[in-house]
């Protein structure tokens, strides 16, 4: 198996470095990427959406709906995990695999007291921190994704020190459905408004910035809500 | 970086991309094939942000105290949304991988194929 | 100095790269890729995309390295040979 899988990367790599080496030198202010569509991005992004960080106007303004169809994707996934069935105790395979479960140890591990209290003192500064990264993200690096990922951090983090099933009670059963969709529903909601001011799926009013920073805040805080919500719901479905 | 007329980080990338697709073909164990891929959506990732970069440049966020050339956002928006869905792929590939051995009892693609 | 800084930074990764192909324990591979993951983020940052290395630094290396160490768990941590 192995000169075989050789000799496949080899034939992979062979063409990858050729493209390679035709390519322009990355930091050259010449190169195709610094006189395309990006030029226009900088020097009018700002006034065109009112955002300062301008990968977050390219990610909700300018390519709103390549992030629509990514926050779909990860709520797909989230799908996916949760229709997976589940145990199997009936399989003739249940009997090893829960030999080796026993094998292992895996089943309890007891926390140490250290790292239980370092996390529970941690996560209101996490907490706090992402909700900078949320509320700060036009203007500063952060914005609705590395809030997600803090938000989920936060819960994944207590879920190790407190036990999955005690940090899903964090979320009521009533909000979940609600929160888990939060990011496509956020943008489904903005893409209407959008619509109906201004003509275009997911249009911006260029005109008026109020409009603009509220629509934009609004899909930020959908993003990190449900994907903070899917990600930590991810951890759950695979801890329990 | 350049020696001997090559980009240095180009070729990096190539380099660990290799290496994820070596484990991804040719190991046995389910998890590392995932790792594997892992390796190489980073690479990819730090091919793209690689490319829009800018000889002395700031990161593309125009607040007091920068100045232009700035990187492309371009490429780091697209990079944002595909670690997202990377992870959602690993996510699903994990829960799948633990299926597996709670059926069989192995994440080896080498015994998974003796299986009647 | 910043090349000095590059050249430990790419190395430090094609060696992460690669001990994460050769290692057997499962562990040790997934809490190698945990480290070839923050290499990647400061490279990121030096490199002027802050937003990027924090998305990496918490989803590549937070959150992928925690549902690796749970499939761990239910799962094997021995590679077979």
């Amino acid at each position: 198996m192995k000169p075989w899988s050789l000799l496949l990367v080899l034939l992979v790599a062979l063409p990858l470095v050729v493209g390679v080496v035709n390519l322009p030198p990355h930091d050259a202010p010449d190169a195709p990427i610094h006189t395309g569509v990006g030029v226009r991005y900088l020097a009018r992004g700002v006034e065109e959406t009112g955002n300062k960080n301008l990968v977050t106007a390219v990610l909700l303004n300018y390519r709103g709906f390549d992030t629509f169809f990514e926050v779909v994707v990860i709520f797909t996934a989230l799908a996916a995990v949760l229709a997976l069935p589940r145990g199997s105790a009936a399989d003739p395979g249940g009997a090893p695999a829960a030999a080796a479960k026993a094998a292992n140890g895996s089943d309890i591990v007891p926390v140490s007291p250290v790292v239980s209290y370092v996390v529970r003192l941690m996560a209101p500064f996490m907490a706090m921190f992402a909700l900078a990264m949320l509320f700060r993200g036009h203007v500063t690096p952060g914005g609705g994704f590395q809030a997600a990922a803090v938000f989920a951090a936060i819960f994944i983090a207590l879920g190790l020190v407190l036990g999955p099933t005690r940090v899903a009670e964090l979320v009521p059963d009533d909000w979940r459905p609600w929160l888990q969709g939060a990011a496509p529903l956020a943008f489904a909601l903005i893409a209407a408004i959008g619509w109906r001011l201004t003509g275009a799926f997911l249009g911006f009013p260029t005109d008026d910035h109020t409009a603009q920073e509220a629509m934009g805040l609004f899909l930020e805080v959908g993003i990190a809500l449900g994907g903070g919500v899917i990600l930590a719901r991810l951890f759950v479905e695979m801890e329990t | 970086m350049l020696l001997f007329g090559l980009d240095l980080d180009y070729v990096l990338v190539v380099v660990l991309f290799c290496v994820g697709l070596y484990m991804l073909v040719s190991k046995s164990n389910l998890l590392k094939k995932l790792l594997g891929l892992n390796v190489m959506e980073t690479a990819v990732f730090a091919f793209i942000v690689t490319s829009g970069m800018i000889e002395g440049g700031d990161p593309p966020i125009l607040v007091a105290g920068t100045a232009a050339p700035y990187a492309s956002p371009i490429p780091q928006a697209m990079v944002l949304t595909g670690i997202v869905v990377a992870v959602s792929v690993t996510a699903v590939a994990l829960a799948l991988i633990v299926q597996i051995h709670a059926h069989f009892g192995t994440i080896e693609v080498d015994e998974l194929k003796e299986l009647p | 100095m910043s090349d000095v800084f590059d050249a430990v930074m790419l190395s430090l990764l094609i060696a992460t790269a690669v001990s994460v192909a050769r290692a057997r324990d499962l562990l040790a591979a997934v809490v190698i890729f945990s480290l070839y993951s923050l290499t990647m983020t400061l490279v990121w940052q030096h490199r002027g995309a802050p937003d990027v290395a924090m998305t990496e630094a918490a989803v590549g290396a937070g959150v992928t390295t925690v549902l690796f160490l749970i499939t761990i768990a239910r799962t094997t941590r021995r590679e077979k040979p």
